[in-house]
């Protein structure tokens, strides 16, 4: 089965992209792919129609994840290519598409999910604000780590995600095709495994979150809570070791996910946490973390344990 | 705490059971929640409480709590208390 799609260049698409194919895009980024790509557009949140030979969907992981599952529920023969706007959910190289529901987060797996293509545009993420930034580097961190310690995951994934972390180690925050693609091998590496608690909690809080408190999305979540998951991780000797074995310095994670941290919004969003505990624990993702989360670990949490 | 405790109280924190849905006589099957997932945190808690990893393999085969004793118990884990 395919887990990764494959990369290609502008160069080679404009050879390859059928007279009838449209691009489906958010309204910010409709000039500059029109002008990049001289195809029609599609805007956002509107759909194109089925059965065109190819849509080339440009724009976050949202946009991505619900044009991989359009095509495969509504349009089945059109050839999918993806253009991510920004590093961090890696939805252009995943079989996984995950769709925001009322309330909820509907999970689709397989590898007719995966784009038949995907393409990196770094400069897209140029006007990004450094908040921005951040998170989705919070979110690439969080899909890399979490699928090198998934315990369903294998030695020779493990080799693979080690090498995303070292990369990750090294990367400079203005390395943005760097970011693009380790955070695509991040996401493909971590579909072969599983993610963990920081996904289990980003699931359950992103859409109980209400707009007249805080509203963070996905990727603010998991960069939110790397910090704090690692260190309870790392309560177990297990992976520690993990991490040895595999080359992986365990202070320089540390200090890497700790910067990302912040004191003020985790400390805001622990009312939602409490609240919502039980269903964390029931989260798929939660119950292939790389340490059992018990209910009882949610004080570890509230009490802020990480950071003694 | 007895070994027979330990295991009691991370069956019920792996299966999220409440205290009084638990016995040392239930199977896979009447544990709604000992699925894939269940199988996967199950196999976790134990190399955490116990010491001793199970193969996928292992774990797949275990179909009662009587079945992780009789592991446990071939890995010389006591539950004579």
């Amino acid at each position: 089965m395919p887990t990764e799609a494959p990369l290609w260049s502008f160069e080679k698409l404009s050879t390859a992209f059928p007279s009838d194919g449209r691009v489906w895009t958010l309204a910010r980024f409709a000039d500059r792919a029109h002008e990049k790509f001289g195809k029609e557009i599609v805007t956002w949140p509107d759909a194109p129609p089925p059965n065109l030979s190819a849509v080339i969907a440009l724009g976050g992981g949202t946009l991505i994840d619900r044009a991989k599952v359009w095509r495969h529920h509504e349009s089945a023969a059109t050839k999918l290519f993806a253009v991510p706007s920004m590093w961090g959910s890696g939805a252009e190289n995943s079989p996984v598409a995950v769709i925001n529901g009322a309330g909820e987060k509907e999970i689709f797996l397989g590898a007719e999910y995966l784009p038949d293509a995907r393409l990196i545009w770094a400069e897209l993420a140029q006007g990004a604000s450094e908040l921005r930034r951040r998170n989705a580097c919070g979110d690439t961190w969080s899909h890399a780590l979490e699928g090198f310690l998934s315990p369903i995951a294998s030695d020779a994934l493990r080799e693979q995600l080690a090498s995303v972390i070292r990369g990750l180690l090294r990367l400079g925050a203005a390395d943005d095709q760097g970011w693009f693609e380790l955070s695509a091998r991040a996401c493909a590496g971590q579909a072969q495994s599983s993610v963990g608690l920081v996904h289990g909690i980003a699931h359950v809080l992103e859409p109980r979150l209400g707009t007249g408190r805080t509203a963070l999305g996905h990727a603010a979540l998991c960069r939110t809570f790397a910090w704090p998951v690692f260190r309870y991780d790392l309560g177990s000797p297990k992976v520690v070791g993990l991490l040895k074995n595999f080359g992986l310095e365990v202070s320089a994670i540390d200090d890497v996910l700790r910067g990302f941290f912040d004191r003020e919004i985790y400390r805001e969003l622990q009312p939602d946490l409490a609240e919502h505990w039980k269903k964390v624990l029931r989260d798929p993702c939660t119950r292939t973390n790389s340490v059992v989360v018990r209910p009882a670990s949610l004080s570890y949490f509230t009490e802020e344990k990480f950071d003694e | 705490m007895t070994n027979r405790e330990k295991l009691r109280d991370l069956l019920i924190d792996v299966f999220l059971l409440e205290d009084d849905e638990f016995d040392f006589s239930l199977t896979q099957e009447q544990i709604e929640t000992w699925d894939s997932l269940g199988t996967v945190s199950m196999a976790v808690g134990l190399e955490e409480a116990f010491g001793h990893h199970m193969t996928p393999e292992q774990a797949v085969e275990v179909e009662s709590i009587q079945g992780i004793i009789d592991y446990l118990t071939s890995c010389g884990v006591s539950f004579a208390d």
